[in-house]
C-alpha cells in the first residue's frame, strides 16, 4: 500500500500550479469573463503546447495515455484557480468518448482536439430527462433525419462538431453532427461559474450512417464511462476549491482586524475553519478512493465516484458558504475571488447529478 | 499509487483472522454479539488469550516483549478486531503506562511492571482528570509531598474508567505548587490496595458503572514508584496522550456497526433512514481513506502531526451518528431503556432485538467526543498546529 503520487504526477502538478500562479490570476480571468470571449485563446494554445489537451488519450490516438489520477491532479489545480477553459467539454467528455470508440474518423478528430484547433462537445442531456442520461427523446428516423432537443451542452457555442446521444432503431446511439449543418440551431448561455453551455435544437438534420460513432450497449458504455470520468474530474475540481476556500479564509482572518485584533483569534471562527479543513481533507480522501477505483476499472468505480460527488456536492457548498461568511461583506463582493468559489460549487453540484442523486446512486 | 496491501501484510491479516475464528474466547464473543456486558473475568480471559498468542504487546518494541509490528500491521490488527466485534483492548496498561515505563522508567521498574502487563496479571487504571481539571489537565491539584522514602498523596481523581477492577493506578500528581503549573507535575505508580484509597462509582446516563471517583487520603507511596524525574510528569503525560491516538478512528468497529444497521434499516422501507445510512457509509469510507493516507505517509517516513486529530473527531462523530440512527430505527421501541438497574434489568425487552441495546449505546457513546481530549480541544489543536491561527 502506497498512496503517494509518483514523481511524474508531482511534476505535472507543479507544472499546472506554475501556470495557474503566473499566467492565470483572477483579474486576468475576469477580463476574459467580461469580454465577448468564452475563454482565453492564448491559454488554450498553451494547454495544447504543454500537452495537457492530449493527456488522457491512448498512445494510438496520439495521446499520453494518462489516467484518472493525472486528470484529477489537473482538475484539482484548475479548481484552486477557477479555470474556465473548456477542458472538460473537449477532452474529458467528447474526447474520451471518441478515444474509446471504434469510430473510423476518431484519430483525426482527437488530433484536432489535442492541437486545440477544433472544439467538440458532447450533447447528452435533455430537458425532459433530468439526470437520466441514457433516456433520450432525440431520435434518428428511418430516413436518417435527426430530431430533438439537447440541453446544457457545455461549450456548445464554440464546438464545430457535436456528439449527440439519440435513439436509432430503438437503441441508444452516438452520432457526430456539424454545428453548422442544416437544421441545427442553438441558444448559448453563460453558466453561474462563468462557462458557457448551449441548448441545441435538431430539426430534420441529415445524418450519414458513417457518422454513427457507436450504438447499443457500446454507446451506453461510452457515455457512461465518459460521464463517470467527468464526474470524477469536476469532483476533483471541487476538492481544489475546498482547499482554496479554507486556505484563503485562514489568510484573510489573520489579516482582518476588528476589536483591535486579528479576527482569527476568535475561537468560533477557528473552529469553523477547522470544520472547513476537515471536510476538505475527507473530500480529498474520497477523491483518492474514487480515482483509484476508476484507475483499476473496478466494479465499484461508479459507486465510489457517487460517494465523492455526494460529499463534495454537500460539503463543497458548505465550505464555500463558510468562506463567504468569514470574509464578511468582502465575501459577497463580485470583485473578490472568494464568492466565485461558491458559484463554482453550486455549478459542480448541479452537474452530472447533484448530492441527493448520487447518494441514491451510491446506496443502490 | 497502490491501495493494495503487500503479500506479507495480507498473510498477517489471515493470521489475525485465524485467531479471531479459532482462539477468540467463545463466551466473550457470544456476549459481544448479543450486546451484553462483560464481567471482569471475561475481560481477563480475553486479554490473557491475547497474551498467550504473544499479541498483548501489540504496539511495543520487541526488546520489551512486544510484537514490533509496523504501522500497517497495527492498522490491520485494529481494523480486523473491530470488524470481528471484539471489545476494545484495555489501553491503560499496555498502551498507556507501559510506554511511559519503558521509555522513562528505570530498569527496576521495567522488570517489575512490564511482564505483568504483558501477561495481563495486573489491571491498570488512569488517574489523570480531577473534579476541577478536565481539558485544563495541567491545573490538577492532587498533591504528593515527599516524606523520607515515601510520597504522601492527598486529593481526588475522577472519571477513572474501571477503577473498581484495577490493581494499580498511574497518577499525575502535583509535587511543586510554585512556578509554571506544567512544571510541578510528577508521574506516580500506586497500588490500589494501599490504605487511604477509596473508589466510589459514578453511574453514567446509560445506567452503567464504568467510571469512578477515586479519593486519596494520606496515601503512602514508596518513592521508588516515581517514574522518571520529579516535575517531568507533564512531558510523560503528553507522550502518553500521543500513544492514546492509536486506533481512535475505530474504522473496523464502525464498519461492523454499519453492516448491522444496514440489515436493520433495509427491512424498514424508510427512505429517510436509507439516506442517513448512505451518508454514514460515505463518511466511514472517507475516514478509512484518511487513516490510510496517514498510514502511507508514516510508512514512507513522514510524520503526520495534528492531522491525526481528524481521526478522533470524525471517528467519534461517526460512532455516535451510528448509535443515533439505531435509536431512530428502533422507533417506539427506543423507549425500552434498560432501566435504573442497569443492563438486563428489563429481562425481556419487547420489540426487535436490535432495539434492546440501542438507547443504552446511544447514551454510552456520548463519552467518545468527550474523552481522549474532547473534540473541541482537538479542533483547537488543528487550529493551532495545522491552520496556524
Amino acid at each position: 500500500m502506497n498512496l503517494s503520487y509518483t514523481e511524474e504526477q508531482v511534476m505535472l502538478r507543479e507544472q499546472i500550479q506554475k501556470f495557474c500562479e503566473t499566467e492565470y490570476d483572477f483579474y486576468k480571468r475576469e477580463d476574459v469573463v467580461k469580454s465577448d470571449k468564452d475563454f482565453d485563446e492564448n491559454a488554450w494554445s498553451l494547454f495544447a503546447e504543454q500537452g495537457w489537451l492530449s493527456m488522457p488519450f491512448s498512445e494510438e490516438s496520439g495521446g499520453f495515455g494518462f489516467g484518472p489520477i493525472e486528470l484529477s491532479v489537473l482538475f484539482e489545480e484548475f479548481g484552486k484557480s477557477l479555470v474556465i477553459e473548456p477542458y472538460l467539454a473537449n477532452v474529458v467528455l467528447a474526447g474520451t468518448v471518441l478515444d474509446k470508440s471504434n469510430f473510423s474518423k476518431k484519430v483525426e478528430l482527437i488530433e484536432a482536439i489535442c492541437s486545440g484547433s477544433m472544439h467538440v462537445s458532447l450533447a447528452f442531456a435533455e430537458p425532459a430527462n433530468s439526470y437520466d442520461y441514457f433516456k433520450s427523446n432525440t431520435n434518428i428516423s428511418d430516413d436518417n433525419k435527426l430530431n430533438g432537443t439537447k440541453s446544457l451542452v457545455l461549450n456548445g457555442k464554440n464546438a464545430s462538431k457535436l456528439i449527440v446521444s439519440c435513439i436509432k432503431n430503438d437503441s441508444l446511439s452516438l452520432v457526430l453532427v456539424d454545428q453548422d449543418a442544416n437544421g441545427v440551431s442553438f441558444n448559448s448561455f453563460r453558466t453561474v461559474d462563468e462557462q458557457t453551455c448551449a441548448e441545441f435544437i435538431f430539426e430534420n438534420v441529415s445524418v450519414e450512417d458513417s457518422d454513427i460513432i457507436a450504438s447499443g450497449d457500446e454507446a451506453k458504455k461510452l457515455l457512461e464511462e465518459a460521464i463517470n470520468l467527468a464526474t470524477l474530474c469536476v469532483s476533483a475540481e471541487a476538492v481544489g476549491c475546498m482547499t482554496s476556500c479554507y486556505l484563503k479564509t485562514v489568510q484573510y482572518t489573520k489579516e482582518r482586524e476588528q476589536f483591535d485584533q486579528p479576527i482569527s483569534n476568535f475561537q468560533v471562527l477557528q473552529h469553523r475553519m477547522v470544520d472547513m479543513f476537515i471536510d476538505s481533507e475527507l473530500a480529498k480522501s474520497l477523491l483518492y478512493k474514487a480515482m483509484l477505483e476508476v484507475d483499476s476499472n473496478s466494479d465499484e468505480k461508479f459507486k465510489h465516484v457517487s460517494a465523492l460527488k455526494a460529499h463534495v456536492g454537500k460539503f463543497g457548498k458548505l465550505s464555500a458558504q463558510n468562506a463567504v461568511q468569514l470574509h464578511g461583506g468582502m465575501g459577497v463582493s463580485e470583485e473578490m475571488m472568494i464568492g466565485h468559489y461558491l458559484k463554482k460549487m453550486v455549478a459542480i453540484d448541479a452537474m452530472f447529478g447533484n448530492a441527493d442523486h448520487h447518494l441514491k446512486a451510491f446506496s443502490k | 499509487m497502490d491501495i493494495n496491501f503487500s503479500k506479507e501484510d495480507l498473510q498477517f491479516r489471515d493470521e489475525l483472522r485465524e485467531w479471531l475464528a479459532n482462539d477468540y474466547p467463545k463466551h466473550v464473543k457470544d456476549k459481544m454479539n448479543k450486546g451484553e456486558h462483560l464481567t471482569r473475568q471475561d475481560m481477563v480471559d480475553y486479554h490473557k488469550a491475547l497474551s498467550a498468542k504473544g499479541w498483548m504487546g501489540y504496539n511495543w518494541p520487541v526488546e520489551y516483549g512486544g510484537t514490533g509490528w509496523s504501522a500497517t500491521q497495527l492498522y490491520l490488527f485494529n481494523k480486523e478486531f473491530g470488524l470481528a466485534g471484539c471489545p476494545p483492548l484495555l489501553a491503560f496498561g499496555v498502551s498507556m503506562v507501559a510506554p511511559v515505563i519503558y521509555t522513562f522508567g528505570n530498569d527496576e521498574q521495567k522488570k517489575r511492571f512490564l511482564p505483568d502487563i504483558l501477561d495481563f496479571n495486573t489491571w491498570w487504571c488512569q488517574g489523570y482528570s480531577e473534579p476541577g481539571s478536565g481539558s485544563d489537565l495541567a491545573s490538577l491539584k492532587t498533591k504528593a509531598v515527599k516524606d523520607g522514602d515515601h510520597y504522601i498523596v492527598n486529593g481526588s481523581k475522577t472519571w477513572t474508567t474501571l477503577a473498581q477492577n484495577a490493581d494499580w493506578i498511574f497518577l499525575l500528581v502535583r509535587t511543586e505548587s510554585t512556578g509554571k503549573k506544567q512544571e510541578g507535575i510528577s508521574f506516580l505508580l500506586v497500588d490500589m490496595k494501599t490504605p487511604g484509597i477509596e473508589v466510589k462509582p459514578i453511574i453514567t446516563i446509560d445506567g452503567d458503572h464504568e467510571v469512578n471517583s477515586v479519593f486519596f487520603t494520606d496515601v503512602k507511596v514508596p518513592a521508588e514508584n516515581l517514574v522518571g524525574e520529579e516535575g517531568k510528569g507533564w512531558t510523560y503525560a503528553k507522550f502518553l496522550l500521543a500513544h492514546e491516538r492509536f486506533g481512535i478512528a475505530a474504522v473496523g468497529a464502525s464498519m461492523r456497526a454499519l453492516n448491522k444497521l444496514k440489515e436493520v434499516v433495509s427491512a424498514l422501507n424508510n427512505s429517510d433512514l436509507d439516506k442517513k445510512v448512505a451518508e454514514m457509509e460515505i463518511a466511514i469510507s472517507a475516514l478509512e481513506m484518511t487513516e490510510l493516507r496517514l498510514l502511507s505517509e508514516l510508512e514512507n517516513g513522514g510524520h503526520p502531526g495534528a492531522e491525526s486529530s481528524i481521526l478522533k473527531i470524525k471517528g467519534t462523530e461517526i460512532q455516535q451518528g451510528l448509535t443515533e440512527i439505531f435509536v431512530e430505527a428502533a422507533g417506539e421501541y427506543a423507549l425500552m431503556y434498560p432501566g435504573a438497574g442497569g443492563y438486563g434489568s428489563n429481562d425481556k425487552p419487547s420489540g426487535p432485538e436490535h432495539a434492546a441495546v440501542s438507547l443504552e449505546r446511544f447514551l454510552n457513546f456520548r463519552k467518545t467526543s468527550i474523552y481522549g481530549g474532547s473534540n473541541e480541544i482537538q479542533k483547537n489543536i488543528i487550529s493551532k498546529f495545522v491552520l496556524g491561527v
